[in-house]
Parts: structure tokens; sequence; C-alpha cells
């Protein structure tokens, strides 16, 4: 068959492919928890969501009841106290956001901060940015934070990545955050967000019972269940990374993942909850 | 009260992407492994319902560094078409040229496009058939590729840091490219990855449209490529199976755009190079 013959032939027919029954009979059940979303203005763009108003009304159009909540301008600005109590009131308006605090242990006076997360505020979790605050995960003050941060029962989310090296600021590029030092320094409750799993790296963090996981960048359309099959599915949660990406990105991309119930509700809420409650 | 919109997972109805008659034009699957990798893909194009895929063979003129697939190509043609053959409702297919062997590439323009059923071609940003998309070798190239009225194409990125390979080549280079081809489509593969660099540098060439696939489903990119290009310079692609449905066509579904605009990024753009009188 020749290409013009061909193009209208398939224009013409306009095959469709058949849609196969989904395994889940409404998600609206599970009370999807997305445990990796950020508020305020991302600072080199203006994002369709970064208003929380519209944020929230989006998630829970897609059935998103609750969210871990942590803050873009906890990662440049320096007044972290400010940045944590600005969280504290925006989430006060939303009863799905839970505020996750920021700290910098590059910065003076990061224990007061952490201090006011866990009295001022009673977070339960704090939020952290190693690459955009200059740390390694063997820095002495990070170890300490992690310990303070357990004696709390607070979780600690570690942002190992939050956008693509490639498309970064040329005059603001990080690295992705090197999480080998995690093998031998992983104190309390640890989610690792935004990471891309890969490498020996991942079975080796996988044997590491107190650290979790997020799928928002796992990608590949296989990748939530390839990844499910690396790393223990009581241990990874779901993540949006919204608003700097789309929310429907991550939940399509467990959809199309086709994984069993028991796994979809471990990963779309149970192990949230776990971790949440310690 | 629940205000959950009746989505699936983040996927409008079925009866929605049906109608929105979705044709990826950026469907990626291994030389190596074409079967396994249609079956990886199987399920992320039901519950798309993509009714097209179009992908890229290699044709046995250099383009890979796989000598013994190379030479499998040239001694059995019949296996480069060979996936049309095997799923013919489903798939459409252009060819990669090589750009560092004009000769070659302007006889299999003539024996995959203008005498076979490829539709048209793809430049790699990276691997020995590559050279940036503004080098002369692309002249002759291009003028066939006119002639014969078939797609093109060319991979982009705009990496922070700079190029990653020498045959690498930016949306800038492409526009200089367009300039000289004032008649030709251009697709811009990937938007150049940093898509708000990507959009300006072609927003002046009307014969660019930037195609969709590649990189993070960064919140922004569908909405600024509308304000920017228009609708009708978008393409989908959906870079399966090594991004994810999600990734892809979550960047289309999740933006606040018009049903038509929707439609017409989904497959209408795509059916309309295709079938350029």
């Amino acid at each position: 068959m020749k290409r013009r013959t061909l193009i209208q032939s398939a224009i013409a027919t306009g095959t469709v492919a058949t849609l196969s029954p989904s395994a889940w009979a409404n998600e609206t059940e599970l009370n999807i928890i997305d445990t990796n979303v950020s508020l305020s203005r991302w600072p080199f763009r203006r994002l369709p969501l970064d208003d929380t108003q519209q944020l929230a009304a989006k998630l829970r159009k897609l059935g998103i009841t609750t969210a871990l909540a942590g803050s873009f301008e906890g990662i440049l600005q320096r007044d972290i106290s400010s940045v944590n109590d600005r969280l504290v009131s925006e989430c006060a308006g939303f009863s799905e956001l839970i505020p996750v605090g920021s700290i910098n242990p590059n910065l003076h006076g990061w224990e007061d901060n952490l201090k006011q997360c866990i009295g001022d505020h009673a977070m339960r979790g704090i939020r952290l940015h190693p690459n955009y605050h200059g740390y390694e995960l063997n820095n002495p003050r990070f170890l300490k934070l992690l310990n303070l941060a357990a004696d709390a029962k607070l979780f600690v989310q570690i942002a190992a990545v939050f956008e693509d090296v490639r498309t970064q600021p040329d005059q603001l590029r990080v690295a992705d955050v090197d999480l080998t030092p995690l093998i031998e320094n992983h104190v309390g409750r640890i989610q690792i967000l935004n990471w891309r799993p890969r490498g020996e790296l991942v079975e080796k963090l996988a044997s590491i019972p107190n650290i979790h996981f997020d799928v928002s960048r796992v990608d590949q359309t296989n990748g939530v269940a390839a990844m499910l099959k690396t790393i223990p599915e009581s241990r990874v949660m779901f993540g949006t990374h919204a608003p700097f990406l789309i929310p429907e990105a991550s939940l399509i991309r467990v959809h199309e993942s086709d994984l069993p119930d028991s796994s979809l509700s471990l990963l779309m809420n149970k192990n949230a909850k776990t971790f949440l409650t310690g | 009260m629940s205000d959950h919109d009746g989505t699936s997972f983040g996927l409008p109805s079925a009866e929605q992407l049906k109608s929105d008659l979705i044709w990826d034009s950026y469907f990626l699957p291994s030389y190596r492994d074409f079967e396994g990798d249609m079956k990886r893909s199987q399920r992320a194009i039901e519950i798309g319902n993509i009714e097209k895929l179009c992908y890229f063979a290699h044709v046995g003129i250099g383009t890979t560094t796989d000598a013994a697939f190379e030479k499998s190509r040239r001694e059995t043609p019949d296996l480069i078409s060979a996936p049309l053959k095997r799923w013919p409702e489903k798939l459409l297919g252009m060819i990669h040229l090589n750009a560092n062997d004009v000769s070659a590439s302007l006889d299999a323009l003539n024996h995959w496009i203008r005498d076979g059923q490829m539709l048209g071609v793809y430049f790699a940003g990276g691997g020995p058939g590559s050279l940036p998309c503004t080098h002369k070798n692309f002249n002759p190239l291009i003028e066939r590729i006119a002639e014969l009225k078939a797609v093109i194409m060319q991979h982009t990125w705009h990496v922070t840091g700079g190029k990653t390979s020498p045959g690498h080549s930016l949306p800038s280079e492409l526009a200089e490219l367009a300039a000289r081809f004032p008649e030709q489509q251009f697709i811009c593969a990937h938007a150049g990855g940093e898509w708000e660099k990507g959009i300006c540098a072609v927003r002046d060439s009307p014969n660019i449209l930037v195609e969709t696939s590649g990189f993070d489903a960064t919140a922004g990119f569908i909405e600024m490529a509308m304000r920017e290009l228009g609708p009708e310079r978008i393409v989908f692609g959906s870079h399966l199976p090594s991004r994810s449905l999600g990734t892809e066509l979550g960047k289309i579904v999740g933006a606040n755009i018009p049903d038509e605009a929707r439609k017409l990024i989904l497959g209408g753009n795509f059916r309309r190079l295709l079938r350029r009188e």
C-alpha cells in the first residue's frame, strides 16, 4: 500500500482501541493521600495551580483527600521562621492540607526553627532541600537534625530533586542530592521525594526499613510497578509534586501500572497513614 | 461532600478520549525489542485510547551503533516495515535519516517514502546519524523531503549548561533551518525540553510546530504554548514506553484549555501534517 492510500485509509476508518475495564471501582473510596505538594510560588515561573484555593480544588477533583504541603519559599528564602508561619496560616484554611515545615541546617538558628515546628506549629514532619541549601547527607548538622526530628517523632522528607537539572535556570543550577550517605545515616522516619530510582543505590536504600519513597517523578510506562518490585510496597507512597508538576500525571501513571487492589490501597493511602502516625 | 469530577485516576472518560481521536506523533519502542516494547505499552495505549502511534524506523543507513542490526536491515529490508504489517491498524512509521550520509538518506527517502509506506523522517539529537540541523547537509535532504510532502520530526533539547553531543540541535537552530524552507512544516521534538526557551525560539517560525513529550510534566507548558504559538502548532507525543502516559498525556488533559484545542493537540494537527497535499 502506498503512503497516501495508507493515510486516507487510516483517517477514514478512525480505528479506536477498546478500553479495558479498570481494575479499580472508584478512587474516591481510596481516600488518596498525596505526600508531596508545595504551596506559595515557585521562584522561577508562575504555575497554573500556585494559588492554594485552586490547588486544593484540583486535588479534591482528583479524589485526593489529604496532602502533605511544604513551601516553595523554603527552598531559597532564609527567614525560615516566617516561611513556616505563612505555611501554617495558609494550610489552616484547608482541612486537607497538612503543613510540612522547611528547615535549613546551614542557617544559624535552625534548631529554633525546628522547635517552632514542633512546639508552636505542632507539625508532624519537616521537608529538607539539601541541594538548594548546600549540604551533603553526611553533614554533622544534618545528622543532628535527623536525631532531633526522630526524638520529636517528626517525619523527615528529603527532596532529592526539585527540577530536572537539564531545565534549571543557567545561573541557579543545583545537582540532584547524593543519597548514598543515607545508607549509613538514616535515623527516624524518612521519605525521599521526587527521586527517579536507578542503579545499585535503589536496592541498598530499599533494604533500609525506615526509608520511604514517593512516585511523583518515577517514569516509564511500567515505572511504578517496576519500583514496587524493587522496593517493599509498604514503603512507597503516592505523591504528585504538584503544583510544579501536573497532578494528573502521577495519578495516570499509577493507573497505567495496573497494580493489584491490595498494592493500590497501600500506595495511595495506607502507607502514608502509617508514615504519618509513626 | 466530594467534589470529585468523575475522572478515572486523572484520565478523562473513555468516551472523551475516544472522541479526541488521539494520534501519537512520538512513539519510541526500542529497535532491539520492538515487540516487547509494544507489549509493555499496551496498557497505556488502551487506557489512553490512543488510536495510532508513529514510530521511527532505522533503515540500515548508519543511524545506530549496532553493526549487526544495521547489516540485518540492509540485507532484509522487510524487517524494517514488519511492524507496520504486524500492527497495521495501530502504527504509522517514519524513518531515521543519517545527516552524515546524504546519498544514503536520499536513497532511503525514495525507497521508504516515495515508494513505501513511511510518512516522514526523524532527525536524531545524538548518535552516528546526527548533525546540528543548521549543517549544510540538511539542505538537499529537506528539499527532497519537501518534494515528497513528508513530515519532519527534529529532535531538540535546550539543556542547561550547553549541548550534550556534537549532533545535538537547539530549537533556535531549527528556527534557522525552517527559515530556509518556509513552505516546509517542521516538528520541534520535545519543544526544546526547557520549553520556555524552546517556545520563544520557534515562536516567530510559523512553519514549526512543537511536540510535547520528553520532559517532566511541568505545569504551565501547554498554557504557554497555547498563548505564544496557538493550538494549531502543538502536537502530542507519548514517548512510550520510556516515558509514561501519565507524564505525557497528563500534560494535555491536565491543562486548562478548550476542548477544540485539546483535540487539535492530541491528533488533529498531526493528521493535518500527514495528509498535506
